[in-house]
């Protein structure tokens, strides 16, 4: 394993004070405003620990919320929610490969495990919809809710075409993932990707994760894993029968190696932007009125011409 | 405004005092006079702001909160905060 440098400098077991740019050291990257920061998603090393998520909780002083069993899986969380900004999807494959059939793919590979979160869209649908402005794009291109400013009115949530933003039932205001903009404002990398023990959520440079993720599949094409593919990345030329196309989208700054269909862990195949929806639909609304009233004008002065033959 | 308690319970109702210890948006960690944390969710009619929290942790000013039980949560809804602590008032402004 490499070894930043930088980290002999910090050999003591208790610190008097922050480390500098401290992301430098755990995950690689020195956080700066203007370029643009994501995570990277490798589904494939999962091991399904929820360790991101009791890291989300604490860093964000999040309650716990749906307290009690499920009975899916080892899924007790449910969803993502506005207490809840990772959930770690637990898959059985059904079908001939389901991990309650006698013959098992060796690996344990009949599971499928995915640490879901805000994709912090880089055309991002609940901004597009937030009439106040309390979404925002931030300095390091994630989307944050400001809650002094949200007031509730809900748009955000069915603008969202990943089902990420919910608003409080506590506070009425919306919550989703901030991509930990407090630490990234203090140089310190998201918690749930510092808490991965397998480094299957890495955050990072968008551009340096897109590559990562690049390379991270055709290993797994000539390991035999020909299944593999990344989720919300930009498309590329002949793309568009490839799963999860991103289309209008264009790419997702939160993004996933995926070794099944999109469906398979509750993604969206073709997510769109419902604001690309309004001027159709304004256009056909119109064009019905227009059509209405022309035919009630059509009536009436067909209805005053008989009453003029009959006189 | 979508779903959210529209009345309190005034039998529910409860007061605690202590330090708010932890901010984050409007959810707060308030330690008690015995040194234990409870969680705080400010509520969606409480007589405090979201940015007035955070000069208030910075300040460790003594505080009186008055909550109720968050339902399907394991949190308390904070409706008012008071300070305990008057001539701190100035500091904590936002």
């Amino acid at each position: 394993m490499n070894v930043h440098p930088r980290a002999r400098d910090y050999t003591q077991s208790a610190l008097g004070k922050m480390i500098p740019n401290e992301s430098e050291l755990t995950a690689g990257v020195k956080i700066e405003p203007g370029k643009q920061y994501g995570f990277f998603t490798d589904t494939t090393v999962c091991i399904g620990c929820k360790a991101c998520e009791v890291a989300c909780k604490e860093w964000n002083n999040l309650p716990a919320d749906n307290v009690g069993l499920t009975g899916h899986s080892y899924d007790n969380t449910g969803a993502l929610s506005a207490n809840t900004w990772r959930h770690v999807n637990f898959i059985e494959e059904s079908g001939g490969k389901s991990v309650r059939d006698n013959d098992q793919n060796p690996f344990q590979s009949g599971w499928l495990m995915m640490s879901d979160v805000c994709k912090h869209c880089h055309h991002a649908p609940c901004m597009e919809a937030c009439p106040t402005g309390a979404l925002f794009k931030t300095e390091f291109d994630t989307v944050v809710v400001q809650q002094d400013i949200c007031n509730g009115c809900g748009y955000c949530v069915p603008a969202c075409p990943f089902g990420v933003v919910d608003v409080s039932k506590a506070d009425g205001k919306a919550h989703k993932c901030t991509l930990c903009y407090d630490r990234l404002k203090g140089g310190l990398e998201p918690a749930c990707a510092k808490s991965c023990p397998t480094d299957s959520i890495q955050f990072g440079e968008l551009s340096d994760l897109q590559a990562r993720a690049k390379r991270r599949v055709a290993e797994l094409h000539d390991r035999g894993v020909h299944t593999a593919y990344t989720y919300g990345t930009p498309d590329g030329p002949g793309a568009l029968d490839s799963p999860g196309v991103m289309g209008d989208m264009q790419y997702l700054n939160a993004f996933f190696l995926l070794t099944d269909r999109p469906e398979a862990y509750n993604l969206p195949a073709a997510p769109t932007r419902p604001s690309n929806r309004i001027a159709p639909a304004l256009t056909a609304g119109l064009a019905t009125l227009a059509g209405l009233a022309l035919a009630a004008v059509a009536l009436m002065a067909g209805g005053s011409e008989e009453t003029h033959r009959g006189r | 405004m979508a779903g959210h308690q529209k009345t309190i319970d005034k039998a529910q109702i409860r007061w605690m005092e202590g330090v708010i210890t932890i901010v984050q948006e409007g959810r707060f960690q308030l330690s008690d006079a015995k040194g234990v944390s409870h969680q705080f969710v400010l509520g969606h009619a409480a007589l405090a702001e979201t940015e007035q929290l955070r000069p208030l942790q910075s300040r460790q000013a003594r505080v009186r909160v008055k909550y109720t039980d968050a339902s399907g949560l394991i949190s308390l809804i904070a409706h008012r905060i008071e300070l305990l602590e008057p001539e701190a008032l100035e500091t904590v402004r936002p």
